[in-house]
């Protein structure tokens, strides 16, 4: 299952993070822990570059895009490399809504439709969706082009 | 003309530093939001409100019930507008609100309107809705236009439908488990995620039907899946199916083929899927593992992280179980060992760690050296581990993995670090004779400048044992005395007793330790001086050249047979009165784990950890409720008190769990009852016994429950006399008797009526390992030889065919009901033999250990020597007859 998604600055200000199945005493110690490693990792490192890490029986995948970091948890069918394709079309829908690898300030902006996307790609433990295209399409209620 | 630009830059620079929520607050966000209401709405201003709240939600600000329950009512006028934008918005802001707002049905006419829209995208989305604030009633109501969903031609409602029918299954199984037939047609679409989500549905619906789920592997690998994810799980249950298929061990395993096909897939998630599957089938041979290692190899070079993580921790797997087949990957492994993943680094050089032979450990431990200075504690205590277990793989090479230890236990690091480098130089010391000496050496150097009290007193403890047996024991006396000066009042007083322990051994030393402990008794702590004063009155021979006696040892070097839990809950139950406490009245049985913890991994070998301590004892609420009812005062002292067995199944009429009292000549069976009717009340309960399969047993009383009211446990009694000293075994059955009583559930009344009735329970069997106890002992070989050979008894079985060696080694186990020791219950995948080492403590208090010899042939048939030692040849007896019965 799909346990976060946590987008934050790079100072480790959450943006917004949406957690499935973790109970709330658990997420504090899991919002430190990402925070940390982006924190140790994700200096300097290359626009969308993915990191990876595992602690027992869960994996996390994470980026950077702009001035955003990125995170996603999972377990069982979500390992390494389920988890970085779900990574994979959040940051793309990102910087298709923002048109750029955002700053802070941009990802703000577009904050409304960067919730619509992520509520287009994962509901609670499942991810839904994976074209940026159709997303894009979706979160403006109209229908996918054809398959 | 440079002014005009200045100004521009920085008002971008004011641009980009403000956030568009600066100064947001919740109340006046909920003031704004009255616009909700207007009669004209206007949708841009309505959805910057929206995400607003969004915004105010994901930074995790609380709207109180009543707060949210407003918003949530306004939100749901917006269903007024058209615009498509603002709508979007609405069905996610209900979706958010719904966890913390009441009433949240009101929308539901709304939700039910949009999902019979003509707006493929309003069916959508209000499914998705529907889904999140639906109940039972409402979810039977809509089951309809769900089911047509799930077949509809657009992929994205189908899908909606899908997903929705997974959350639900959670909560309404019965329900979704009806949609089958629509889900089967959903598997078949063109649509790639369509399919992927259908999958996924139709193997949780069927996934306790292992003959459906056969099927459905069986077709869908024949056909086309269109997507990789649908892909990476049809890989998933196909591996499932093929562990669940009774092995054939002839010919080819069914579905290899379609596994190692996957292995040419185009997409590198379903490649690494199928090499993780064909990694982990239960038995996998060399040839089977081959093309699957090829892959993960060329995975090792690839450019993206993720990639070469996921594929060298699954060779790390494959290492411990195949390490030969993974020796080909070495050369690309040593090159992550620079990757700049840490995670993907400390993985390459573990499983080198497990791959390497002998003559590669030098240059393997050269470029560690390097690595460990920049990797974090958590990475370093994985390499710490690792490199333990190749030194117990290659014992010549200790002199340079024990220098490792030694060089970083002197580098900074925390205290979970530092114990992994102790536990694994006592391991070491442990199981390689010539490496005691120069590991004593570095814990004694480690200690003068220890920042770890626990690290410190166990690190004494363990010098006490092992020290004087070393051929020069006088030499790590000044590093235990200098602890004497320098630390804290606990540290001091392990100093005292490993001092004590060097007297007691070695009677050259003991004038000279006997110096060193009367200038203890002058310490400021209490706890050092109360030592040292009673070490000094128990070596005896007022410090002359004199053996110890064997007392004395016995009291310095015996292991605490009692569980420090055991004699915890003993002591606070003590009151202080004229009769000393007895150490022989605390109870000696360990307690069974519950069954979160049993579930852990297997024990990884301790170092020099204290044996895990288990949940507080219940024996004495036992021994006190019966020693309470006068018909049982006179059976003597309680023996044992087995785990509560369960005579019903869950969530029946009336919930009844048996525990089993063993005394020396009798057996009480305990019933817990509870009655979960709130309408009942149940008087005179009993339970009647039909002891007809237990010969030995004769009924000698019973005490019935007087009245059981809705869900508050009660307890009736059966209490059997049994010959004395005779391990009598026998099948009992059980029928719950009780008078019935109608009760008002809101008033409490109870109707004066009743009716008598009887209720079927599970039947009930004592067995020979109730009248043993799990005791476990610290050093089984020191058990075993102080036990001595007087009453062995040792003897050959064959055990027939069995499923595998480790079943075997557990069925033996819980025959026999011992405390499996060292780790031994644990059976290496594929080994041919083991031997395992099991303690207890029989009926009358009688100590025993066993030996179990385990050797499995070609056709799996079981052979087993077992060799026995107690203080009481019928009990060595005894043992063996329980084998031979069992």
């Amino acid at each position: 299952m799909l346990l976060a998604v946590l987008i934050s600055n790079s100072e480790g200000n959450i943006l917004t993070e949406r957690f499935n199945g973790v109970p709330a005493e658990e997420r504090s110690h899991w919002r430190c822990f990402l925070v940390k490693l982006g924190a140790d990792n994700l200096k300097g490192a290359r626009n969308e570059e993915l990191f990876v890490a595992s602690h027992k029986s869960v994996y996390v995948v994470y980026t950077m895009i702009g001035d955003v970091y990125l995170y996603v948890v999972g377990k069982d069918e979500y390992d390494e490399l389920a988890l970085a394709e779900v990574i994979f079309i959040i940051t793309t829908s990102i910087r298709d809504v923002c048109q750029k690898p955002p700053t802070e300030r941009l990802f703000l902006d577009k904050y409304g439709r960067i919730c619509l996307c992520l509520d287009e790609i994962v509901w609670k433990v499942v991810l839904e969706n994976t074209e940026k295209e159709r997303i894009n399409r979706l979160i403006s209620l109209k229908p996918p082009t054809p398959v | 003309m440079a002014q005009p630009l200045v100004k521009k830059d920085d008002d971008r620079d004011d641009e980009a530093e403000y956030s568009p929520f600066l100064g947001i607050e919740k109340g006046a966000v909920l003031q704004e939001a009255r616009v909700f209401n207007d009669p004209q709405l206007d949708p841009r201003r309505c959805s910057q409100v929206i995400t607003k709240l969004l915004y105010l939600l994901n930074q995790g600000d609380s709207f109180t019930k009543v707060e949210a329950t407003e918003v949530f009512f306004s939100v749901t006028k917006l269903f007024q507008s058209k615009d498509l934008g603002l709508r979007r918005m609405v069905y996610l802001i209900i979706k958010e609100l719904s966890p913390s707002a009441d009433e949240v049905i009101i929308v539901t006419s709304s939700l039910m309107k949009d999902m019979n829209s003509k707006t493929d995208m309003y069916r959508a989305n209000a499914i998705r809705v529907l889904c999140r604030i639906t109940d039972g009633t409402l979810l039977t109501q809509i089951e309809r236009y769900l089911k047509q969903a799930i077949v509809d031609k657009n992929p994205v409602v189908a899908s909606a439908a899908l997903v929705s029918g997974i959350h639900l299954l959670q909560t309404n199984p019965e329900i979704v488990k009806r949609w089958s037939n629509e889900v089967q047609e959903a598997v078949q679409s063109r649509a790639a995620l369509v399919q992927f989500h259908a999958l996924a549905l139709l193997q949780q619906i069927r996934q306790n039907d292992r003959l459906a789920v056969s099927k459905l592997v069986t077709s869908l690998t024949r056909g086309t899946v269109r997507s990789p994810l649908a892909q990476c799980l049809l890989i998933r249950y196909t591996s499932q199916v093929i562990r669940e298929s009774p092995n054939t061990h002839t010919g080819d395993r069914p579905f290899y083929d379609f596994l190692e096909s996957c292995l040419r897939h185009k997409a590198e998630m379903v490649i690494f899927e199928a090499a993780r599957a064909i990694t982990e089938l239960s038995g996998v041979t060399s040839r089977e593992l081959t093309p699957a290692i090829t892959v993960l190899q060329l995975f090792l070079s690839s450019s993206k992280p993720v990639l070469r993580f996921a594929a060298v921790r699954t060779l790390n797997k494959v290492a411990m179980t195949h390490p030969m087949a993974v020796t080909n990957c070495n050369i690309d492994m040593e090159s992550l060992i620079s990757d700049q993943n840490r995670s993907i680094a400390t993985l390459a050089i573990t499983t080198l760690l497990k791959t390497g032979n002998e003559s590669s450990v030098d240059r393997l431990m050269k470029q560690i050296t390097n690595f460990m200075s920049d990797i974090a504690d958590e990475f370093k205590i994985v390499v710490v581990e690792a490199i333990r277990s190749l030194c117990l793989k290659f014992p010549l090479k200790y002199r340079s993995l024990m220098n490792f230890l030694s060089n970083i236990l002197r580098e900074e690091g925390g205290f979970e670090y530092k114990k992994a480098i102790v536990d694994s130089i006592v391991i070491l010391i442990r199981d390689i004779p010539e490496a005691k000496e120069s590991g004593l050496l570095h814990l004694c150097e480690f200690i003068e400048d220890c920042e770890f009290t626990y690290l410190s007193t166990q690190i004494l403890h363990f010098l006490g044992i092992e020290g004087p047996k070393t051929t020069d024991p006088s030499k790590y006396i000044r590093y235990i005395y200098n602890r004497v000066h320098l630390e804290n009042a606990t540290v001091r007083a392990a100093a005292v007793s490993t001092l004590a322990k060097f007297g007691a051994m070695v009677d050259a030393l003991k004038p000279r330790v006997f110096v060193l402990l009367r200038r203890c008794i002058f310490d400021s702590d209490d706890e050092v001086r109360d030592r040292a004063t009673l070490y000094l009155n128990t070596l005896g021979g007022d410090g002359e050249v004199v053996e110890t006696n064997k007392d004395a040892k016995t009291f310095l070097f015996g292991a605490l047979d009692i569980p420090l839990v055991n004699l915890e809950t003993s002591l606070k139950n003590y009151e202080p009165s004229e009769a000393p406490f007895d150490i022989d009245s605390v109870p000696k049985e360990v307690k069974s784990q519950p069954l979160a913890e049993k579930k852990a991994p297997g024990k990884k070998p301790t170092g020099l950890g204290a044996p895990a301590a288990g949940p507080p004892s219940t024996v004495d609420a036992y021994e006190r409720l019966l020693s309470s009812i006068p018909e049982f005062s006179d059976f003597g002292k309680l023996f044992k008190s087995s785990a509560p067995v369960e005579l019903t199944e869950a969530e029946t009429e009336y919930a009844v769990n048996v525990v089993k009292h063993i005394f020396d000549r009798h057996v009480v069976f305990q019933y817990n009852c509870t009655n979960t009717i709130p309408e009942q009340l149940l008087e005179n309960v009993s339970v009647i016994v039909d002891a007809s399969e237990a010969d030995d047993f004769t009924e000698v009383a019973s005490k019935p429950l007087r009245s059981l009211p809705y869900d508050t446990p009660g307890q009736t009694f059966m209490a059997f006399e049994k010959p004395e000293g005779i391990t009598a075994v026998g099948k009992f059955s059980n029928v719950l008797r009780f008078i019935v009583k109608e009760v008002d559930p809101t008033t409490g009344e109870v109707e004066e009526d009743g009716v008598e009735d009887e209720y079927q329970l599970e039947d009930l069997e004592v067995v020979a390992a109730d009248y043993m106890m799990k005791v476990g002992v610290a050093n089984f070989r020191n058990a075993w030889e102080s036990m001595g050979d007087d009453f062995e008894r040792v003897d050959e079985y064959g055990l027939g065919p069995r499923e595998s060696l480790a079943e075997a080694v557990s069925a033996v186990i819980n025959l026999l009901g011992m405390q499996p020791c060292e780790g031994t219950e644990v059976v290496a995948t594929n080994s041919r033999s083991h031997t395992c080492l099991l303690s207890g403590v029989f009926l009358g208090n009688v100590r025993v250990l066993a030996r179990l010899q385990f050797g499995i042939d070609g056709s799996r048939g079981v052979a087993m020597k077992l060799a026995v030692r107690s203080e009481d040849e019928a009990v060595s007896d005894a043992i063996h007859e329980i084998v031979s019965c069992g």
